[in-house]
Order: structure tokens, then sequence, then C-alpha cells
């Protein structure tokens, strides 16, 4: 099946944060209301700025982010959309210990909150710093969450033949939804049009980046003005461990069981052939 | 009546089967996430709660037993850390002793042969490792840096893999191995009764039983 993706268009995004509300309202985690005593949330405050809540939380799932960055004494406001990115090369797929976080068959990254196991590796593993979780620090119980591309059980608007909530809000239409390979062909249109009207760094971020990302930004300057990774990557250690340190101990684990076993057969008959001719000598 | 002699003290037993059940809980609550297909046995993180409280265990056991066991603590230290060259000539003989049942090549042994020393020295050393990732990865797991913590997980499970293996190899020879039967003389029943023969004192033990003797017979 074709792989799908969201093109997000940050030069027509106006940072309504609808999408942020609608995301919350979809996926159920509209309920919630973070006070300042609750540590799993992350408090709503007056910081100066748009962007509320300040960071991602286990109840937040996207949020739009807000740059300002000076040029030339005129200050450029900048959006971008902080969610998951559902990578191709998945570093939280990769370190997930028992496929809760998993590949859906259109290429983004879904998630079963119902298997997980609360280990963190997605949070400590994923480059763009997407994946939060509910934790008790003595007991260990947790359960993470991000973005599940509108695909939760019970919930799933990508089966129904919908888009997700984040597209369907969307007022200036800076949010699409459609085959990635259209979406890349729209990107790359809007990125040769902000190139010809005088944005020569403008970027087509998430083409490449990772095996290619579905959730396609079109930059109107470099990814890192907008606070985004440039070339991110799986993290190495992340790889070594599940790619090369794991199977060594699957294999030294079985050899081990098996030269045991070997080992009992020989020994057992060298013990018995010894004690033989002992035991004919009396 | 065969004449016996001992060879673990009662405190020194306790403290080898509490750890070795705390051990054995966190070895099994660690394979769920090791080997994917068990994966499911951990979600909704008790795998996980019952991994701490074997490693409360596991840390707090020989935090209790070292202070009120100075002198075997010590004398056990020491004893890991005591390498010569009979034990060169036990890795080299042990081939034909396990396999081939070949006992004339292998040198005198101290209280621990070769091999129970090698265990003993891997239990101290990755006993601080896993103590240490480990606390690291349960405290400071919503502060400390990601990649410290990526670390902390791949050197937690190295040290699980290279234990989980000499766990296994230790087991078989203590209790399978066909040498170490019937186990009423030997290596099962020093740790299950604190006592072994004097005959397998003198065959398995020489040095030590030369020394606990002082030459003669036991008093």
């Amino acid at each position: 099946m074709a792989e799908k993706a969201i093109l997000y268009d940050a030069t027509k995004c106006t940072a309504c944060r609808g999408c942020q509300a609608a995301c919350k309202q979809w996926n159920e985690n509209d309920e919630y209301i973070p006070t300042p005593s609750d540590r799993e949330g992350v408090q709503a405050e007056n910081w100066g700025s748009y962007e509320n809540p300040p960071d991602l939380s286990p109840q937040t799932w996207l949020k739009m982010r807000f740059t300002e960055v000076d040029k030339n004494g005129k200050v450029r406001w900048l959006f971008t959309r902080q969610a998951c990115m559902h990578c191709t090369d998945a570093a939280c797929v990769n370190v997930c210990p028992n496929g809760t976080l998993y590949h859906h068959e259109l290429g983004f990254v879904a998630y079963n909150k119902d298997t997980c196991t609360g280990c963190g590796y997605c949070i400590d593993a994923c480059p763009f710093q997407i994946p939060r979780s509910t934790r008790n620090l003595l007991t260990g119980i947790a359960k993470a969450d991000k973005c599940t591309f509108c695909t939760t059980a019970g919930l799933d608007r990508i089966s129904a033949g919908w888009e997700p909530a984040c597209v369907k809000t969307c007022p200036p239409k800076a949010l699409q939804y459609g085959d990635r390979e259209t979406m890349i062909t729209e990107g790359m249109k809007r990125v040769q049009t902000l190139r010809a009207k005088g944005y020569n760094n403008a970027y087509l971020y998430g083409e490449k980046e990772l095996g290619g990302l579905h959730v396609i930004y079109a930059l109107e300057d470099d990814p890192q003005v907008y606070g985004l990774p440039v070339n991110p990557q799986v993290p190495a250690t992340a790889i070594a461990w599940k790619k090369v340190i794991q199977p060594i101990g699957w294999v030294l684990g079985a050899l081990t069981i098996v030269g045991l076993g070997l080992n009992f057969l020989i020994a057992r008959k060298a013990k018995m052939s010894r004690e033989l001719p002992a035991k004919k000598e009396k | 009546m065969e004449q016996e002699v001992e060879r673990y003290r009662k405190p020194t037993r306790i403290l080898h089967w509490v750890h070795a059940g705390a051990f054995t809980v966190l070895f099994l609550t660690g394979l769920v996430l090791f080997i994917p297909q068990l994966g499911f046995l951990a979600q909704d993180s008790w795998t996980r709660l019952i991994h701490r409280i074997a490693a409360a265990i596991f840390i707090i056991a020989p935090l209790i037993y070292i202070p009120l066991n100075w002198k075997s603590s010590w004398k056990g230290i020491k004893e890991a850390f005591n390498w010569g060259k009979d034990d060169f000539g036990w890795l080299m003989a042990a081939p034909g002793y396990y396999f081939l049942a070949n006992e004339e090549a292998m040198p005198p042994q101290d209280h621990m042969n070769t091999g129970q020393k090698m265990w003993w020295l891997m239990v101290i050393v990755f006993g601080f490792v896993f103590v240490i990732t480990g606390i690291i990865m349960w405290a400071f797991k919503t502060v400390a840096p990601p990649a410290l913590l990526q670390w902390m997980v791949l050197i937690h499970d190295v040290a699980f893999i290279v234990t989980g293996v000499m766990f296994f190899v230790h087991i078989y020879l203590s209790v399978i191995h066909p040498l170490m039967r019937p186990l009423r003389t030997g290596a099962w029943s020093s740790m299950a009764r604190g006592k072994v023969s004097a005959h397998y004192a003198r065959s398995h033990h020489a040095k030590w039983y030369e020394r606990i003797t002082k030459g003669g017979e036991i008093k």
C-alpha cells in the first residue's frame, strides 16, 4: 500500500493552535487540566509566548513551537509543529523491547499503549525528543505516550479513510494529508515557489531525513533556525545494543546450553568408563 | 560415619541463597526485555516492580552481611584476588577433567578452586556494575542525559549476558555435571549443609585441607 504522510507548510501556518486542540479532543486527552502539583503534566503558564503548554507531555502529543529570530533588527516569528515525525528509520521502534511501537502498514509509527512496559528507551532514543511518559520513580510503573497518527484503537481515523484530526481542523490548509509521494511533490513545489520569492534557504524537511519522515515540513529557512535537528540520526548506542549485543547474547546463551549438554554426555561416558574397571577389580 | 569439615558458615550460606534467589528473579525479569517474544510479560511495568524489589534485596543482603561478618568478608575478598601458578595449571587441566574425568593433572587447590574463584571474582565485579548502572537508571531516569541512560542500558545488558551465561555454568558445574554426583559429598553439600566429607576436601582442595588440619588429621 502506498505510504501516507502529513505535509506541514510552515509558511502558511498562522499558529492558531487549532491542531493542538483538535489533537487533544479527538484522542481524548482533553479532559486533562494540568496543575502545578501534578508532576505528570506540563503546566500552562504565562511565560511571554503563545507557546503553551510549554512542553509536550503524555497528554499533549502535538504542540506548536514559536521561534523568534532576530534578522537585521527585524523580528521573524517562525512557527513549527512539534509532534512525532513518524520516521522510517525510527529509533523508538528499534529500541522498543516488545513491539509496542511499530511501523503501521502505511509507513508511520503506530503505538499500542496497552502493551507498553514503560521502559522509557524510546524517550532516550528519539532524535526529536517526542515521546513522554507518566512515571513513578520509586516503583518504575510508567506508560509512554506520543502521537499515533490518529490510529489509536477505537479512535482510528486512518482506517476509516479520514485524515488525522490535526489536518482536518487546519483553517489555512497548512496541513495536508495524502500519499507520501504526492506530499513530497507538493512540498517540493512549495519550496521552489519560496526560493523563487527570495527565500534561498527554503527546504523540504523529512524527504530524506532518517530514511524519510512521514511528517514533512516545508520551511522557508534552514531547519536549525526552527530548532529542528539537522541530519538527525538513530543513536549509535541504540543500534549497537539492539542489533549487535542482544543477538550476541542470544547466540552465547544458546551455545552455552548446547555446550553444557554436550559436556554432560561426554563427561558421563568418561566417568562411567573410569568407574567400570575399578568395580571389576573388586 | 565419615568425617566432615566445615566449608561455609551459616551466615555465608544464607547470603549465598538470598543472593542467588534475588539474582534468579532479576535474571528472569530482565530476560523479558531481552527476548522480544517474552516482551508481552513486561507490559504495564509489573516486571519492573518485581525487578526493583529483587534489586533492593540484592543490594541490601551483602550490606547486612559484611558489617556482621567482617573477617569472612575480608578473607573472601582477598581470596578472589589471590591468583598463583596452580590457577594456571588448573585452567590447563580443566578441559581434561571436566570432559574426560581425568583427575590426575589437576594441581592442588586452596579453599576455592580456580573456576570457583573466577565466578566469585565475576560476582564481585559485575555486582558493582549492575548496581551502579541500575541505580542510575532507577533514580536518575528523568534527569540524567539520554545518552548516559542509553550507555547504562548497554552496560547493564553486557553484564547480563556475561553473568547470565556464567550463572548457567555455575549451576551446571555445582550440581549437574556428572563428576559432581553424588550431591551429598561435594559442592552442593558445602552450600546446602556447609560441610563436605574429609575425603572430598582432601582430593579437591588439598592445600586448604592441609592448612586447616595442620598437616595431620582433623582434630
